[in-house]
């Protein structure tokens, strides 16, 4: 690892400016994903700007909506009572993520810039248009089978490996965003970007911004919620694929529904359409599997994921089931 | 053993006499060693598979803060013995050795290393070693078995000698069970699989003069190691120490010496300081072995009323370009069941690729998984009971060699396991049981494993303080080795286990062979035995200078008490260590057990069955083991909570063998794609059931005193088939590609 | 506890003091010597006075005692505790926060001591393996690892123990099930799991403090 310069400011504008004003400075928060690429020379950064000790990490359960902080860790999240009551999907989806150690490290903001785990990134001596853009991209014609089967582009097939961002992304969350330019709300679904043409770009943040809190709208799915993820151990694995199902049931009729996959695209996969199916319909197994077919429209697989195709529509029916008995 | 009144220890669940070092940290393991002005190495791989370096740019390294040396192929001081090893008539050159760092210019592997940088901490050399820049020439590389099936070949040492166990096998008649009516044919394969212990490989290497090397690594074999660096610095073996009082695992990964030893040991000559050097999680996968990928394909044939006919066995395994590595794949299927017509086939072929080495289980855990697999899958055919269908192929001798066991109670283990795993409840038709979601399945699966034994030598001496100590240049890479071997001095000696100390790993004590290939026990056992009867016969002398009933004492009837040596017959004939001490005289021994004539007569094996219940989710494809019992025939278990301890770790080490571990290559470029444990996946603790251990505990009168007959391997021989076999029982999937992960059930 | 000034500014390496050092350093003034070896030689010392300046102060307590150190910025946690304090009861397993036998406790939390830079640990409390027993009383959980045999090669165990005393004391210990998934970043590759959660439910069970 190269040597780096350490700042630790105590004001969010100066911690800003720090970042803004360099093109080689980064901040750090849990650090549980940038140590790790810092180490492997993924990640390079010649200043890093400790945030830790900003004022950034409180839960304020406000009428209408949680506002999270950024420096909430993981476990705090998880284990808070008005998260677990208002948006217990959320904690789910934490609780499934990494591991307790990681989890107390890891924090709100530092989980939704999580960079991919595809393997091509992680080795500099293959190729990886998102490590260097123009390289090419390995996994295309390599070893896929943990790979995107929506919205990908010839330049990249990786996914985004958070769970929480995918209850997120299911539940309407908003990001709240500050930076040179003051600040800004960008609601959680554009959050995060397809690889398009420009895979190094992971997010919608510009250069300087720093991710200060999350909302979480008050919504009616307190009860019949189920975060499914499914991976090749029992625990500690990043998801083979997961689905965040949220749902509120009336007199057994579906009222509304919010359904979002992991492990399926360069971002958090929000299922609007199959959404849009449930509701109305009664929590029956055969509407879950119509709004999972629905779901996998438009779906493609590469040589060694083909079956996300299958296990897709199966994880969403297992997750709706589970989430509408969950009473 | 003649002193059966006195066992209190052998078989007595005994904490662990290196517990208090474990559970407080204080442990050392091989690079945790503080010496002063250490210096740090950490080494840089090659890009390409294959082909020529043509040079390094380490210009940017040399000249970062702290390093004080980049050394490679281009200056690396000579190693003598590199020019001299492999020139032994004895190992013809074709079977390959070991590869010789910084040798030669020729790239074998990705990831080979092209050069150790030295600095003086960890962070220093690490980030120089990102500066440094291979260049090369390129040549096409092989990294695929299947792409190279056509040019597998019978080993070297087969070719060169007929009698060697490699060479094809062949019982009644060939390949006959193409010749039956009721038969299969299935291929299987596992890939490749890595040992990865806990602790990195890691080597603190020290010249404590010119001629005179002591290196602290992570080692099976003291010995072995330091037979390997002696001959490549041209050195007597008294001037090479090598020490492993500890080690974090290993599974077999420390059976070989690797080229990170030689780099961090020509480092330390380089710098002329000790140099540390650890691996990286990436470089466990590509520098220090692994269980080699392997395509297998298993006939059988058999009567309808279950007997066998015929099995034929082939195996293809990887391994390297540069050395020939073999393992007994076939060996299982040559003597556990009974079938008038056995043929065997063992094929390698070679690869642009690291040497694998032998991984827990060896081939044997390989070859299992075919044909534990393959009797299931006839028992399906046959709509037999597959326990109902072994017993009927059970053999009560060898039909290898037509010898008797030493011993064999692999019934007894079958039973204790079916009562356990509750084997009634499972259904001949697969897909019948479920909870809920949860399709359940019960499997099984057998393995066995040979009881081998070796010479060791053990020393042991009365101190003034009239405590018993005990060298042996064994090593523990976990099972308890020195807390057995205290267990069975106690026993052996009459003294309480707290008053004797057991040293182990260092190759300055009396010899002893490589911790492999569950050995140890039966080699080292008996010699610590040996020499806590010789201790007491040597007492017995130099009391019967003062006491003549001891005299005329037979050494078995010389006990050691607290404080006394005594007559076990007559205690109060005893005399004082304190005398004793006073009288002055060598009260130290040192004794060499060997093998006996016993393993000509009789075939010698350790047994295991494997029973498990697995649940498998009927939408999402995870496998979960819900039960898991492992039963063994391993003769007398010195110590059942160690000896359990080793059971269960098999077993989960089988739930990874079967359900996820998996190191794969990207052979465009001749890479893994697996670096870390993100990518290839260990079990963790929500993947392991409960796991129940039971042991027939009978002595084997043949192996050795003791009656010991080995545990490591057969802990994990035949876990992943019985895995397999209940996951095809609940779900009708026959899965004979390893790993069993979700996209393969759904 | 009260936390340490914030470090506004770098107090370690940047690049223009280095350049500064560079630029005065004493070869220059050794003008006979042919140009090229002067640049090598200056080149060679310039690092190494500049790699004087490129530590940072950091004050931390581990296992009780109060440490002033100095340090580069990007040593971590594990291997400052390792290297630097020759604290090696906490291990390292992967150095990626992959398997958890790096596991300490920083301010009572169980964390991964290889995925943070010890600078960020200013002002904290550091509990380490070594830091767990009173004396020669074992703490109960290391006395329930030694009596239920929770390990084998012993390399994993500091962090075990680490995490398993944290289990406990946040509560998720309820169940054999759940202690098995919140013991899941602790990886034991010889596979002592059965032995481990016997371990973990003893103490809990026993009810002891932990």
């Amino acid at each position: 690892m190269n040597q780096f310069q350490y700042v630790r400011p105590s004001k969010q504008q100066a911690a800003i400016d720090a970042v803004a004003k360099d093109p080689n400075a980064t901040f750090i928060a849990g650090g549980t994903n940038l140590v790790d690429l810092m180490k492997r020379g993924i990640a390079t950064p010649q200043k890093l700007v400790d945030i830790n000790r900003l004022p950034l990490a409180r839960i304020d359960a406000d009428p209408g909506k949680l506002r999270i902080g950024a420096l909430a860790l993981n476990s705090t999240v998880a284990d808070d009572k008005q998260v677990r009551e208002r948006q217990p999907l959320l904690a789910q989806a934490l609780n499934a993520g990494a591991s307790a150690q990681l989890r107390n490290m890891a924090t709100v903001g530092g989980n939704m810039l999580q960079r991919t785990r595809c393997s091509y990134f992680y080795d500099l001596a293959m190729p990886c248009n998102k490590r260097e853009p123009g390289s090419g991209c390995g996994a295309l014609e390599g070893i896929n089978r943990m790979h995107a089967i929506f919205g990908f582009s010839d330049k990249c097939i990786a996914v985004h490996p958070s769970d929480m961002s995918v209850a997120l992304v299911a539940l309407d969350a908003t990001v709240l965003v500050s930076g040179p330019k003051g600040e800004r709300r960008i609601p959680f679904i554009d959050f995060h970007r397809l690889p398009g043409d420009t895979p190094e770009k992971d997010t919608n943040l510009e250069k300087g911004e720093l991710i200060t809190a999350v909302d979480v709208p008050d919504g009616p799915f307190t009860k019949y919620v189920h975060y499914q993820k499914v991976r090749e151990r029992a625990s500690y694995a990043f998801a083979l694929l997961s689905v965040a199902a949220a749902l509120d049931i009336e007199n057994n009729t579906i009222k509304a529904a919010r359904l979002a996959m992991g492990g399926v695209a360069h971002k958090p996969w929000r299922l609007t359409a199959a959404e849009q199916l449930l509701v109305g319909k009664p929590a029956t197994e055969d509407t879950f599997r119509q709004a999972a077919e629905v779901a996998m429209q438009g779906a493609k697989a590469f040589k060694h994921n083909a079956y996300k195709i299958k296990l897709g529509p199966n994880t969403i029916v297992q997750a709706l089931r589970t989430a509408a008995s969950a009473a | 053993m003649k002193e059966q009144a006195q066992n209190k220890q052998i078989g007595a669940p005994m904490n662990r006499v290196d517990g208090h070092l474990k559970v407080t940290g204080a442990a050392k393991y091989s690079a945790e060693y503080e010496l002063p002005n250490m210096a740090y190495a950490v080494l840089v791989g090659s890009t390409i598979a294959k082909g020529r370096l043509t040079g390094v740019d380490a210009k940017a390294a040399e000249r970062a803060p702290g390093v004080l040396a980049v050394i490679t192929h281009f200056n690396s001081p000579k190693v003598p013995g590199f020019d001299t090893a492999g020139k032994d008539p004895s190992q013809p050159a074709t079977v390959g050795g070991p590869l010789k760092i910084f040798k030669d210019d020729k790239i074998h592997y990705s990831d080979q290393p092209i050069a150790v940088v030295v600095a003086d901490s960890w962070e220093r050399a690490r980030h120089a070693a990102r500066l440094v820049k291979g260049q090369y020439a390129p040549e096409k590389h092989k990294t695929n078995l299947e792409a190279g099936a056509s040019e597998a070949f019978l080993p070297t040492a087969a070719k060169k000698n007929p009698k060697h166990p490699m060479n094809d096998y062949q019982r009644g008649q060939a390949d006959a069970y193409k010749l039956g009516a009721i038969k299969l044919e299935s291929e299987y394969v596992i890939p490749t699989e890595v040992h990865h212990p806990m602790e990195l490989q890691a080597i603190t290497a020290h010249w404590e003069a010119a001629d005179k090397l002591t290196i602290y690594d992570k080692t099976q074999g003291t010995m072995a190691t330091r037979r390997d660096f002696a001959k490549e610095w041209n050195l007597p073996e008294e001037n090479v120490k090598v020490i492993a009082t500890f080690v974090g695992g290993a599974f077999g990964n420390a059976l070989h010496s690797w080229p990170h030893e030689s780099a961090a040991i020509i480092a330390a000559r380089v710098v002329n300081r000790p140099v540390k050097l650890m691996l990286t999680r990436e470089q466990m996968f590509t520098n220090v072995g692994y269980r080699p990928y392997t395509w297998q394909k298993l006939g059988m044939s058999a009567t309808p009323d279950g007997k066998i006919t015929a099995i034929t066995h082939e195996s293809i395994g990887q391994t390297s370009n540069y050395e020939e590595f073999t393992e007994s794949t076939l060996a299982q299927t040559r003597m556990m069941y009974q079938a008038p017509n056995v043929t065997t086939r063992y094929r390698l072929v070679s690869l642009d690729v690291c040497s694998p080495i032998w991984m827990r289980g060896p081939g044997e855990a390989t070859g299992a998984f075919a044909l534990e697999s393959a009797m299931d899958e006839m028992a399906h055919m046959l709509n037999l009971d597959p326990l109902e269908f072994r017993l009927r192929n059970y053999t009560d001798k060898d039909p290898e060699n037509g010898k008797p066991w030493s011993t064999k109670f692999l019934k007894e283990c079958y039973q204790l396991g079916a009562e356990r795993v509750g084997w009634s409840k499972r259904q001949l038709k697969p897909g019948s049981l479920r909870d809920g979601e949860w399709l359940i399945g019960y499997g099984m699966g057998v393995g066995t494993f040979g009881a081998h034994r070796g010479a060791a030598t053990v020393g042991a001496q009365l101190l003034a303080n009239g405590t018993v100590l005990l060298q042996c240049a064994t090593t523990d890479i976990g099972p308890g080795t020195g807390t057995v071997m205290t267990q069975i001095a106690a026993d052996t000696l009459g003294l309480d286990p707290k008053k004797i100390r057991f040293e182990l790993g260092n190759s300055s004590f009396p010899k002893a062979g490589t911790q492999g290939g569950s050995s140890t026990v039966n080699s080292v056992g008996p010699a610590t035995q040996e020499a806590c009867l010789a201790l007491k016969d040597k007492l017995r002398g130099l009391a019967g200078a003062s006491n003549a009933a001891f005299a005329s004492a037979k050494k078995e009837d010389v006990t050691l008490t607290d404080g006394y040596l005594a007559l076990s017959s007559n205690p109060a004939t005893r005399v004082a260590y304190a005398d004793l001490i006073k009288q002055g005289g060598d009260k130290a021994v040192m004794v060499e057990a060997r093998p006996g004539p016993e393993g000509q007569q009789y075939s010698m094996y350790s047994f295991s069955v494997h029973f498990v219940e697995v649940r498998v989710h009927e939408l999402t494809g995870e496998v979960r083991v819900s039960k898991l019992v492992s039963c063994a025939d391993a003769g007398t278990i010195v110590n059942e909570k160690t000896a359990g301890n080793q059971m269960k770790g098999g077993a989960v080490g089988g739930i990874g063998m079967a359900l996820m571990e998996a190191a794969h290559i990207d052979d465009r470029f001749g890479r893994y794609v697996t670096k870390d444990f993100a990518d290839y996946h260990v079990p963790v603790h929500a993947d392991s059931p409960a796991v129940e251990v039971a042991f027939v505990n009978q002595p084997d009168p043949h192996v050795n005193a003791l009656g010991t007959k080995g545990i490591g391997e057969i802990a994990i021989i035949g876990v992943a088939p019985a895995i397999a076999n209940a996951v095809f029982n609940a779900t009708g999937k026959r899965v004979r590609e390893l790993p069993i992960t979700p996209d393969k059930l759904i | 506890m009260s936390l340490p000034p914030d470090l506004e500014q770098p107090a370690g390496h940047d690049e223009s003091r280095r350049t500064f050092l560079k630029q005065s350093s004493l070869l220059t003034a050794l003008t006979f010597v042919p140009g090229p070896v002067v640049q090598a030689a200056t080149n060679e010392l310039d690092e190494k006075v500049a790699a004087a300046f490129e530590k940072v102060p950091l004050k931390l307590e581990v296992n009780g005692v109060k440490h002033k150190l100095s340090v580069e910025p990007r040593t971590t946690l594990l291997d400052l505790l390792r290297e630097n304090l020759n604290l090696t009861g906490t291990k390292k397993g992967c150095d990626y926060g992959q398997c958890g036998a790096c596991t300490v406790h920083v301010d009572g939390q169980r964390v991964n001591s290889c995925l943070s830079f010890a600078v960020m640990h200013e002002g904290k409390k550091i509990t380490t393996i070594e830091g767990l027993a009173e004396g020669d009383k074992l703490h109960p959980m290391q006395e329930a690892f030694v009596k239920h045999d929770g390990f084998q090669c012993g390399y994993c165990t500091p962090g075990q123990i680490m995490s398993a005393v944290a289990c406990v004391r946040e509560g998720h210990a309820g169940s054999e099930a759940e202690i098995r998934e919140y013991m899941s970043g602790n990886i034991c590759r010889c596979g002592a799991y059965s032995n481990i959660v016997a371990a973990i439910q003893e103490v809990k069970n026993g009810g002891q403090k932990v």
